[in-house]
């Protein structure tokens, strides 16, 4: 055998066992986690909102995986602070999609926060699930972007349905945070609530970071309203309420979904008595009030967390199905009918990536404590 | 009337806050000539220290805002030694001290968001139910009648106290040349060091005072902060009686002008008013 055979031998075996081995279904299976990308409000205005839902996402994440994970893949969750502010959740989702390469962003919570990086998660095709955005524009701000979280046209809406048939009035204020959610509710308050035949008295808006509201609620009961429609966050609603009450101000005040924080009864005791507030219907059950209530230590489920919650199941399914190809999560999210959450009986989504229907409740604080009004 | 009146009232609430930002601004202004953004910090500082005192280890109102009072003077003491007297003694420019400052800002904000949590805390839970007077057709309450009468008071005692003292001599003497008064003799590091705990005392008292009025949070030190500068430069930088005429000033500005327009426009007539004075009379209402 010449050293010519030889080498025409190693190449044979090498072919033949390459192609062998090549030929053999041998790849393992990919084990390694499915990450996807978390934006909410960790600090600043909102907090308490983004930390529960944070809290919720931690459960949901943890059941996915008890259950084995996503086609056995685990799933892993980036958490970025987007602070209730469009500039730093837009840094925020610029780090997950182009450091951290995300397939899914589940977030912002804010609208302003939604409203900033929605631009670049279009462009980059990253799918965007809100758990509680509202603003009405986001409807429109392209096929990746949904949320689970009914647009603030059903709010606005509601809230005037409500202010003129149950509670009577026929002209009340406005008064409202300069932010994405506050300007989107309030416009279509006014719309609905002047088109039912009542009166806008007077229409006042603040900086979000703003605690000092007494300006603006002077000019509001210098205009005598029957009522006064109170779209405020956490942080500037608990002086905004005894501000008002401390103006004399005693006429029914009303708010929009964020004043579901049980740190706003709390904090303005009876300053906060009679207010009131529209939420949307969570049927929730038992067995996530009791994991939440193992992980944030009370009984508070804020506003968003049972949405953020089933964000995550509704995205574990679409992946388990169509894998994590960002385009196919996509377009599978756009078929997909999640029933049973614990948000709603029935998730859906419209051709805007909107959530399909919503059910509103009344709730009325008194001592410190918010309950649904019968 | 009426709504004159409380806006009237609104206006001169809101300057007697931005008066005591403004008076530790300006006094320490006075001494170093550079814009320490940390004060605004200073102010947070103090009131997270009542809320400390308060919730933790359950003081009454009063020995808890004295003591939180002495903490951010102590806070801002400190940050002289720590940081800025280092960086003086290495003849550091006004931007790199005003660079300092911006990061000292971030880092107490950021510290006390870690031990406190982010959360907005209304002082007034601890200080029971409110009282509401009636004046002319207005409406304050005892917090906002002490905001006044504190903004006043401390104007008036420190104004005494500098014109009365040695002590007020020697700030006056550093504030004209801190060289001269170096070699004249005047300890000129303890004296800025007085200061800085002075300054910041009285930042602190605005911060526990706010709390009370309406809530503390991390972040509140920067809007504080703006508000307390643009008044010290509207009165004339350095200026004590400046600093307080610019915070009245400013803050019945921004409440009575928006009387006929929305709400939202009260920070742009903030700025507005200080771009203003920035072309038209950077030296202020009063120079120094």
């Amino acid at each position: 055998m010449n050293a010519k055979e030889i080498v025409w031998i190693i190449i044979a075996i090498v072919v033949i066992g390459g192609g062998w081995l090549l030929l053999r279904d041998t790849t393992p299976a990919d084990t390694s986690p499915i990450k996807i990308g978390f934006i909410g409000p960790l600090t600043g205005d909102a907090a308490s909102i983004g930390e529960n839902a944070r809290a919720a996402v931690e459960i949901a994440v943890e059941e996915v995986n008890a259950a084995g994970g996503i086609n056995g893949r685990p799933l892993e969750v980036i958490y970025e602070d987007g602070q209730c502010n469009g500039a730093v959740a837009s840094n925020a989702a610029n780090k997950l999609i182009n450091i951290d390469r995300v397939p899914v962003i589940l977030g912002g919570a804010c609208s302003g926060e939604t409203s900033a990086f929605a631009g670049a998660a279009e462009q980059s095709r990253t799918v965007t699930l809100s758990y509680c955005s509202s603003a009405p524009a986001i409807s429109q701000a392209g096929d990746y972007i949904f949320r689970d979280y009914p647009s603030d046209t059903f709010q606005g809406a509601f809230a005037a349905k409500y202010m003129t048939e149950t509670l009577g009035t026929q002209n009340v204020a406005i008064l409202y945070a300069k932010s994405d959610w506050g300007n989107g509710i309030k416009d279509v308050f006014r719309r609905e609530f002047e088109e039912m035949g009542g009166n806008v008295v007077a229409e006042e808006g603040y900086e979000q970071t703003s605690r000092d509201l007494r300006s603006q609620l002077t000019k509001i009961k210098a205009a005598n309203p029957e009522a006064v429609y109170f779209l405020g966050y956490t942080e500037a609603s608990i002086p905004g309420l005894k501000q008002a009450k401390e103006l004399g101000l005693n006429v029914p005040l009303f708010g929009g979904d964020a004043w579901d924080d049980s740190k706003i009864w709390t904090d303005t005791g009876p300053a906060g008595d009679e207010a009131m507030y529209s939420i949307v219907y969570a049927p929730l059950n038992e067995e996530f009030r009791i994991k939440m209530k193992d992980r944030v230590g009370t009984n508070e489920i804020t506003i968003c967390s049972p949405q953020a919650y089933d964000g995550v199941k509704v995205l574990s399914q679409v992946m388990e199905k169509v894998g994590t190809d960002s385009e196919a999560i996509k377009n599978e999210l756009y078929n997909t009918i999640y029933a049973g959450g614990v948000s709603g009986d029935r998730i859906e989504f419209d051709e805007n990536g909107d959530l399909v229907g919503a059910n509103y409740i009344v709730k009325k604080a008194m001592n410190g404590v918010a309950e649904p009004v019968q | 009337m009426d709504l004159f009146v409380q806006l009237t009232i609104n206006g001169v609430i809101a300057g007697a806050i931005y008066a005591l930002i403004a008076l530790g601004f300006a006094l320490i202004f006075g001494v170093t000539k550079f814009f320490n953004l940390a004060h605004g910090a200073v102010a947070v500082v103090g009131g997270y220290a009542a809320f400390f005192f308060l919730e933790h280890a359950g003081l009454g109102v009063l020995p808890a805002a004295a003591l939180a009072v002495c903490v951010a003077g102590m806070v801002g003491f400190a940050l002289h030694k720590t940081v800025f007297l280092p960086l003086r003694r290495r003849q550091a420019t006004n931007l790199v001290l005003l660079i300092a400052a911006l990061g000292l800002l971030t880092v107490i904000q950021a510290l006390i968001a870690m031990f406190f949590g982010s959360q907005f805390h209304p002082l007034s839970q601890f200080a029971g139910a409110q009282e509401v007077y009636r004046i002319a057709g207005g409406a304050i309450t005892l917090v906002q009648l002490i905001i006044i009468i504190s903004a006043l008071a401390v104007f008036g005692l420190l104004t005494l106290f500098l014109k009365k003292t040695k002590f007020g001599k020697a700030v006056k003497a550093i504030g004209d040349d801190e060289e001269v008064a170096q070699i004249v003799g005047i300890n000129t590091h303890a004296i800025i060091g007085y200061v800085f705990f002075i300054g910041s005392a009285i930042a602190g008292l605005g911060g526990v005072l706010v709390g009370f009025d309406t809530g503390i949070e991390p972040t509140m030190g920067l809007s504080l902060l703006l508000k307390g500068i643009i008044a010290a430069i509207v009165g004339g930088v350095g200026s004590l009686s400046g600093a307080v005429l610019g915070a009245f000033l400013l803050g019945l500005a921004e409440n009575l002008g928006i009387w006929h327009i929305s709400g939202e426009w009260k920070d742009a007539i903030a700025f507005g008013i200080l771009i203003f004075f920035l072309i038209w009379r950077p030296r202020g209402i009063l120079p120094r």
